[in-house]
């Protein structure tokens, strides 16, 4: 996988960040969750799963839960492309450590972010749950989420992330 | 420091456990000696160690423990309930202030002083301790006349006996020690050394003059022989004299009786000092002699503790199972390849390393396996306590101790079984007067047994108190809604309802259990693990509660079978027979029963059940007849595969909610085999049926 | 060539405590756990130059230890020193008797424990 580095402004201390895409969407998480990134391999399922549970795969002898982000995020399935690969992120869950492998449809790059440069989101600007953004960012004119991950993979239920449905994001 | 200090943290946790069995059995036999020098032992490793760590405060408190059983056990005082009673209250503290070594928080504080107190209100009832002071020091302290920043001369004189070498001393290493003191003159006299033929080379026959010029004190000369005491000569005088050693006369005539016959003269040697004209106040000679002191050899009986275990760090247990996990599936790789490429060379070598990867196996991961003893005798003092505040009397009795169990799943099940004990002291057992006058014995049974059945574990509690009305409980359901009047529910379906969240019957919340948080959390600590739980109760009778978990999923035997191109794994432990059916049968089959060998097997689509393609009419199936201990249930699957040797691995929090698949297995061409929980579809099947029986 | 000292003890706590300090002087240390640990592990190191054993101590203890050794001919004349408390006065002096070289009192600090050492072998 070819990750590209930019560098943006620097104020304070920075810390590393991937982004990646959902479906038309761009999300970023900090690379200290990532584990390693995979090409997907084939995914066993494991039957009477909620459909955002896409199975397990062998990575290097251990098992690993996958993960259909774009179901948890209130899209569409995901779809197969040579750019889909697996981030395997380390999440803390119920106050343990577990790994769990998200399904994204293309990662982009790599980048450093300060604090200060994540913005809080505005409240009515989006139709995910508040708690699963951490802020966004403003990248030339589009802009990304920061996610706060281990929340978004807490929810062991099938409900998606969509809080309101009918708010509209407030992105050019 | 901060490893070190963890170190000691483990071990005193570990003699604090063995100090409360220890102190649990005594109260039963009060008589027992072993017990009595083991508690007294244990107290003095501990204060031991504390002190070693520069916890004086522990050191302390334990040092006065241990003054009360060391009279204890020399029959100076008998144990009496009352000591026993603060010496547990003691371990509780102690427990706490381990970590807490400075006392600072407030409740330590307070308890420390009070228990001190307690501690000692009973050594002095049964003290009859004199200080007997034996030391009887011959030398004067010495004259403040003397410049005491001074340097003084010393003479030493040293004869050791001829048998110095034998307990390992090295009478030269002490002259060194000596002379290191400062500035000396040795004189060794070797006239006691006999001829070659009598010379006994493991005797000593040196002795040794020598003057020595040092500020230090007699105490730190007479330091350097402290071990050899006992069998050496020493005398030590002091000059009050300095600077004699450089005096060529003085040197002249101490040197001058190396190799003669002759034993210093003191008194002339002193005259010579005097005459070299220094002052002339004179130390008194102290003749240290100590003789052997009385043997008092009273044997000690040293009680045989097998020895049996080492202690082993839990993270190198845990790669031991990872490397172990890796082995056996590279060794499925290497069967694999076998199947593939027959040599027979090939052949012999995989057979081989297939049976020591399994006794491998076997052994390794029997490690993590730990009776179940460890945590039954915990609750002993658990059940002592809370039956003496509830004014119940108990036996407390377990069964089949030593069945083993993974040290983690103990670990989880402590706090829920320790609630249900609590429950059943409560809420179970009448107090001992109820008992009496309902013809029971006035001591109320709770029981703690475990037991292996098919591929589970079983653990029981069970006590014979005033048991559950399940009429009460039915009611109860009914008003929460639960359940209508008209249901026909089974006694156990009933008492499942006590598992709910809220569904405590206790009218009144005691502070030791029935707040209604609690047998749900008891329930879901014990899902969590995989395993069911269930009541049985009759009123007046007793309470059963039934934990059952599946054994430690680490390394199975199992059957790999496919369906619809997915590998799933079926216990080998679990399968009674296979049979091969027609798919014909199992379609028009509205009954769900297949007739074979003439008995009536009930079955399940598994393709259907998971939502698979349906069956090709014309073929053919497995089934495969699983039991769970009580039924049987046949799974079809679309072929067996192979016998396979897997290693189980968890799936995860995510898959905690599906009924079907409690583990995957990686096979040796590196896909995934699902492992069936067949005990789940056993039960799900029955669901199934009286879904369709309404 | 460095000296190797015998440590039994089997409070791992003092172990590691006294390991440390005899380390960091260049002695090399080997541990034993009890008496009977501490007999099989000389068998296996006779370069042994010096034992230094508690007396508490279950399955055999220092007493039987140092009784034993004093037993076998190639370590009649090892140095033997005892750890010990100081409300074990009698206990000093049955080793004595039984052949122990001399005795470190608990608790000691590491300089003591080096001190003695140093009376007992170079």
């Amino acid at each position: 996988m070819k990750v590209e580095k930019t560098n943006y402004e620097k104020k304070g201390e920075t810390k590393s960040f991937l982004s990646f895409r959902l479906a038309e969407e761009h999300f970023t998480i900090p690379v200290m969750k990532i584990m390693e990134i995979l090409e997907v391999p084939k995914i066993t399922k494991i039957p009477q799963s909620p459909n955002f549970l896409v199975g397990v795969i062998n990575l290097r002898g251990a098992v690993l839960p996958v993960i259909d982000t774009r179901i948890k995020f209130g899209m569409s399935p995901i779809e197969y492309t040579i750019n889909t690969c697996i981030l395997v992120l380390s999440i803390e869950l119920d106050g343990e450590t577990i790994i769990v492998g998200s399904l994204v449809d293309s990662v982009s790059e790599v980048f450093e972010l300060s604090d200060e440069m994540i913005k809080p989101t505005p409240t009515i600007a989006t139709r995910y749950r508040a708690d699963y953004i951490q802020g966004m960012i403003q990248e030339d004119d589009h802009f990304m989420m920061v996610l706060n991950i281990d929340k978004v993979f807490s929810t062991l239920d099938l409900e998606s992330i969509s809080e309101s449905k009918d708010a509209k994001v407030t992105e050019e | 420091m901060d490893e070190m200090k963890k170190v000691y943290i483990q071990e005193a946790n570990e003699l604090l456990d063995n100090l409360e069995s220890s102190l649990l059995s005594l109260e039963e036999n009060p008589n027992d000696k072993s017990n009595i020098e083991q508690v007294f032992r244990v107290m003095h490793t501990l204060k031991g160690n504390s002190s070693m760590f520069g916890l004086v405060k522990i050191a302390e408190f334990v040092h006065d423990l241990e003054t009360i059983y060391d009279k204890i056990r020399q029959g100076e005082m008998q144990l009496s309930e009352a000591i026993l009673n603060t010496t547990l209250l003691s371990l509780d503290h102690l427990n706490r202030i381990i970590i807490d070594s400075e006392l600072e928080e407030e409740i330590n504080k307070e308890n420390h002083s009070k228990l001190i107190d307690e501690i000692h209100s009973f050594i002095e009832v049964g003290s009859s301790e004199k200080i007997n002071s034996n030391v009887s020091d011959n030398s004067e302290a010495l004259d403040s006349e003397l410049t005491s920043e001074g340097t003084k001369t010393y003479h030493v004189y040293f004869e050791p006996s001829s048998t110095i070498f034998l307990d390992g001393s090295n009478p030269l290493l002490l002259i060194a020690e000596l002379t290191a003191l400062g500035k000396s003159v040795i004189v060794p006299h070797f006239k006691a050394i006999h001829h070659l033929d009598k010379f006994n080379p493991i005797h000593c026959y040196t002795y040794w003059d020598v003057y020595l010029e040092s500020a230090c004190e007699k105490t730190d000369i007479l330091d350097v022989f402290v071990f050899v005491e006992g069998n050496s000569t020493i005398e030590i005088s002091e000059f009050a004299y300095t600077d004699l050693l450089s005096n060529q006369s003085f040197l002249d005539v101490t040197t001058g009786s190396i190799y003669k016959d002759l034993k210093t003269d003191i008194t002339a040697i002193k005259l010579l000092a005097e005459s070299i004209g220094v002052s002339s106040k004179e130390k008194a000679e102290s003749k240290v002699e100590v003789s052997n002191s009385k043997l008092q050899s009273k044997k000690s009986e040293t009680k045989e503790k097998a020895l049996t275990s080492i202690r082993v760090a839990s993270d190198k247990l845990d790669e031991l199972m990872n490397l172990v996990s890796e082995l056996v599936t590279t060794q499925a790789s290497l069967s694999l390849f076998k199947e593939k490429h027959e040599t027979p060379e090939l052949e012999v070598i995989s057979e081989n390393i297939e049976k020591l990867s399994r006794r491998l196996r076997d052994i390794a991961f029997g490690m993590t396996l730990v009776p179940v003893n460890n945590m039954f005798s915990r609750f002993q003092r658990l059940v002592r306590d809370v039956s003496m505040s509830l004014g119940k009397e108990v036996d407390f009795i377990t069964e089949g101790g030593e069945t083993e169990l993974d040290k983690s799943i103990i670990e989880t099940l402590t706090d829920p079984i320790m609630h249900i004990i609590r429950n059943s002291l409560d809420h179970g057992l009448e107090l001992p007067s109820v008992r009496e006058s309902q013809d029971k014995t006035r001591k109320g049974t709770v029981k703690l047994k475990a037991f292996y059945s098919g591929v589970f574990v079983f653990i029981q509690i069970i006590d014979d108190g005033k048991g559950i009305d399940v009429d009460v409980i039915r009611e109860k359901a009914i008003s929460k809604g639960l359940m209508k009047e008209e249901d026909e529910l089974t006694d156990k379906e009933i008492f499942d309802f006590i598992f709910n969240a809220g569904f405590s019957t206790a009218t009144v919340v005691t502070d030791i259990s029935g707040r209604g948080v609690g047998m749900d959390v008891v329930k879901r600590n014990i899902t969590d693990l995989k395993g069911v739980v269930s009541v049985d109760s009759q009123v007046n009778v007793g309470t059963t509660l039934t934990i059952k978990l599946p054994l430690s999923l680490s390394i199975i035997d199992g059957l790999l079978v496919d369906i619809q191109g997915v590998n799933y794994i079926i216990p080998l432990s679990v399968v009674n027979k296979c049979y091969e059916v027609d798919n014909s049968d199992m379609v028009k089959n509205f009954n769900r029963l297949l007739v074979l060998d003439e008995m009536q097997v009930p079955f399940i689509n598994m393709r259907e059940e998971f939502g698979y393609a349906k069956l090709d009419f014309k073929g053919k199936s497995q089934l495969i007849v699983v039991s769970d201990g009580e039924n049987e249930v046949g799974i079809t699957v679309d072929y067996i595969v192979d016998e396979y040797q897997a290693v189980v691995k968890p799936i995860g929090k995510y898959y905690r909610n599906q009924d079907f698949v409690s583990g995957a297995t990686i096979l040796g061409d590196g896909s995934i085999a699902l492992v069936l929980d067949t005990h789940k579809i056993v039960e799900l099947y029955t669901e199934h049926i009286k879904m369709e029986l309404k | 060539m460095a000296k190797k000292i015998l440590v039994v003890d089997d409070s791992e706590s003092i172990r590691t405590v006294i390991g440390i300090a005899l380390k960091n002087e260049d002695y090399e240390v080997v541990f034993g756990e009890d008496g009977q640990h501490g007999l099989e592990l000389l068998q296996e190191n006779e370069d042994v130059c010096l034992i230094v054993s508690d007396l508490n101590m279950p399955r055999m203890d220092g007493i039987s230890f140092l009784k034993e050794v004093r037993t076998l001919e190639k370590f009649k004349y090892l140095p033997f020193l005892i750890l010990t408390t100081e409300s074990q006065e009698s206990k000093k002096n049955e080793a004595k008797n039984l052949g122990a070289t001399g005795w470190i009192i608990k608790p000691f600090v590491k300089e003591k424990l080096l001190a003695v050492i140093k009376k007992v072998i170079r």
